[in-house]
């Protein structure tokens, strides 16, 4: 419906490429909110991709990341009630919650050694270039990808380790040898950067 | 409070702290409505990073998300209480932010509390559940008061204490794991007697265990026994927390 010309494709498969073109996914949460099963379903389909898509980025394992995505959107459901319109957007919200909980099952497989618990061994075994290389690719065609050329390599560095990778901030001090004090201020300046560069009007 | 707490906005925000510091930064947050702001702003940046995140998943998840709703009670709004002297605005932050920690099922290596035998993934789950919410009451306690040992062997542990709760969670994150046929033990002592606080499994580094009635106790130690545990502490002690 947001797009003509793509009269006969199912609208479920347009893409979404930011919250600015989607305005309605606080009205389908706020739906949801009131027990709309149907405002649900569209709600899914909405962000189901990037729900699904973000716990992949980060566990890796295409069913973990099933299982992780499928508890994200039932607690979607479970919680709406509970999001405040006023501090933050629909999407922020459900993909807050979907960060977090694939962080958590990251965590919880380091923690019982089914991965290593050691910082130092497996982790630095995957070059960064890799991991840079894969977030390049995957953000291609997004405002996102535009905005982090902005930023400076360690900031760069430091946040993508942790959202795309679910390193905790001593891990990525690990990883780009650098200090934790400076970890802690790449991230945050990072962040303040990347909202500057995607909302140019606070930027001014 | 202090800037110290809150430069770690940026690490907060990317869910790469840990779960002493990121307690701790949740009670930041509480009397802080600024540096809410802040990291709610925050939080649509990183909302922005999973737009990059794209992935179609197996159609067998539509199906399998929209059977399990039809069978999930739903959480009712929060109505602030208008008797209450604090803003009903603040209340309704405080409440949303707790939503969020109670939907992200905030707790990372609590995976393991409880029971650490049990090896088989469900089971761990739902004895992950059971014990979050009492973890997170502890570390988000207004009292909450937190220390910390380096271990002999490499790693550190810490303890967080609340009188308030009559409880304590140990967070014990070592280096590695010990040798084969090795296992971290953690310890209460009261009176100078120890009572074991659980053992982990071979090959586990790190852990998070309540232990209710904490406060009364007047150490925490960490120990390294055969496997599966010992009934008393072996000397020497890798770690001791002082809590008085």
């Amino acid at each position: 419906m947001a797009e003509r010309g793509t009269g006969d494709r199912p609208e479920y498969l347009t893409p979404v490429p930011d919250p600015e073109t989607v305005p309605d996914a606080g009205s389908l949460l706020a739906a949801v909110a009131r027990g709309e099963e149907k405002a649900f379903g569209r709600l899914y389909d909405l962000v189901a991709p990037r729900v699904y898509g973000l716990a992949r980025r980060v566990l890796r394992d295409p069913a973990q990341a099933e299982e992780v995505a499928q508890e994200v959107l039932v607690e979607v459901w479970r919680t709406a009630a509970r999001w405040d319109a006023q501090r933050g957007s629909a999407t922020a919200w459900i993909f807050t919650i979907a960060h977090r909980r694939a962080v958590d099952r990251v965590r919880a497989e380091q923690a019982a050694g089914d991965r290593t618990a050691r910082v130092g061994a497996a982790s630095v075994d995957t070059p960064y270039d890799e991991v840079a290389d894969e977030v390049a690719a995957r953000l291609e065609r997004q405002q996102v990808r535009h905005c982090l050329e902005v930023l400076t390599e360690v900031q760069r560095q430091a946040v993508t380790l942790a959202f795309c990778q679910g390193h905790s901030y001593p891990q990525v001090s690990e990883l780009l040898r650098v200090p934790l004090p400076t970890v802690k201020s790449r991230m945050r300046d990072g962040l303040i950067r990347l909202r500057d560069c995607l909302t140019p009007e606070v930027a001014a | 409070m202090t800037d110290d707490v809150h430069s770690l906005i940026g690490a907060y925000v990317l869910d790469a702290l840990d779960d002493i510091d990121r307690a701790a930064f949740d009670r930041h947050l509480r009397d802080c409505e600024v540096c809410r702001q802040e990291a709610d702003e925050l939080f649509e940046v990183t909302a922005r990073l999973a737009d990059g995140a794209w992935s179609v998943p197996p159609p067998r998840l539509r199906d399998n998300v929209l059977a399990e709703i039809t069978g999930t009670r739903q959480l009712p709004p929060v109505v602030p209480p208008r008797s209450q002297p604090r803003s009903r605005r603040g209340l309704r932050l405080v409440a949303a932010a707790a939503a969020v920690v109670v939907a992200t099922g905030a707790v990372t290596a609590v995976y393991q509390i409880q029971d650490q035998r049990v090896r088989e993934t469900q089971s761990r789950l739902e004895a992950a559940r059971a014990s979050e919410a009492r973890v997170r009451s502890i570390l988000g306690a207004p009292d909450v008061q937190t220390r910390s040992e380096q271990l002999k062997s490499g790693g550190r542990v810490t303890v967080a204490s609340s009188r308030l709760q009559n409880a304590g969670v140990i967070l014990l994150a070592a280096d590695s794991a010990p040798g084969t046929g090795r296992v971290y033990q953690m310890w209460t002592i009261q009176a100078g007697a120890p009572a074991s606080a659980g053992a982990l499994g071979e090959g586990q580094a790190a852990a998070v265990q309540v232990v209710e009635g904490l406060p009364g106790m007047s150490n925490v130690g960490i120990t390294i026994e055969k496997a599966p545990s010992s009934a008393t502490p072996t000397a020497p002690l890798d770690a001791l927390v002082n809590l008085l």
